[in-house]
């Protein structure tokens, strides 16, 4: 099974802006489980010009109440997060999933950062989740809305935010452990 | 600026970042290709890679990253 989900805002910052951000964002006092991140890769393409980044986020989180005990051994996940800048498309995609608890729940998270078709000088992010669980022991359905649901309160909270600068902050919405 | 995951390795990353940072604004937006901090990126990689083996995650990551992301990545890097 998988849920779906995805969400749209429009920033009324340049391209430029936003993708700068997207590099500054940690720490912030919206994003306090987010402890560390390191670049793992970084190259750009020199046919296309595109950069490219491997990083690795460290979070910290909690459990749902209802959650078995030593279902995970440590509520800290590591994510690894890759993404691509065009400058020339003014393109960015950005991808993150969970390594560590990936049997209990994987959260895949895309979101393309373009120029608004409205307005050059506003821009376009779109975020799209898909959660998954393969865990047994009927607990994979609820464990997947569970997720779905997390993923639809924090974006709630971005929107909110009206699409401002502090939406990156709470990027990538990954709060599920 | 953000911590390193392993704390003795945060300020090489600080190094990094504000190199990059200064890099990504003011060259590569406006349309250069040409890298620069490629010698910062490497100390601080180095001091990563222990962390990232002390920890065990190391595997974890290897697998991870079989699936290539985006369906135009080469797998080049820095």
């Amino acid at each position: 099974l998988n849920i779906p989900n995805s969400s749209i805002c429009f920033p009324r910052h340049p391209w430029q802006n936003v993708t700068y951000a997207f590099w500054l964002r940690y720490p912030n006092p919206f994003a306090s489980h987010v402890i560390g991140a390191d670049v793992l890769e970084r190259s750009v393409d020199p046919v296309t010009g595109v950069l490219r980044t491997t990083r690795l986020l460290l979070k910290s989180g909690v459990l749902p109440k209802w959650a078995p005990k030593g279902i995970v051994k440590s509520p800290e996940t590591f994510v690894i997060e890759e993404s691509e800048v065009d400058p020339k498309t003014h393109t960015m995609i950005t991808r993150t999933k969970n390594l560590s608890h990936a049997r209990v729940m994987q959260v895949e998270e895309t979101q393309i950062v373009k120029l608004s078709p409205e307005n050059p000088e506003w821009t376009t992010v779109r975020t799209e989740a898909r959660v998954i669980s393969r865990f047994g022991w009927g607990l994979t359905q609820r464990i997947e809305r569970f997720g779905a649901k997390r993923f639809a309160d924090n974006t709630a909270r971005v929107r909110i935010c009206d699409c401002s600068f502090l939406m990156f902050s709470a990027w990538p919405n990954l709060r599920y452990f | 600026m953000s911590s390193s995951i392993g704390a003795n390795c945060t300020e090489l990353k600080a190094r990094y970042d504000s190199c990059f940072n200064k890099w990504y604004s003011e060259k590569f937006l406006k349309g250069s290709t040409e890298t620069e901090c490629e010698d910062l990126l490497k100390e601080y990689k180095a001091c990563v890679m222990t962390i990232i083996k002390e920890k065990q995650i190391d595997k974890l990551l290897a697998e991870a990253r079989k699936e290539s992301p985006f369906p135009s990545s080469s797998s080049t890097s820095s």
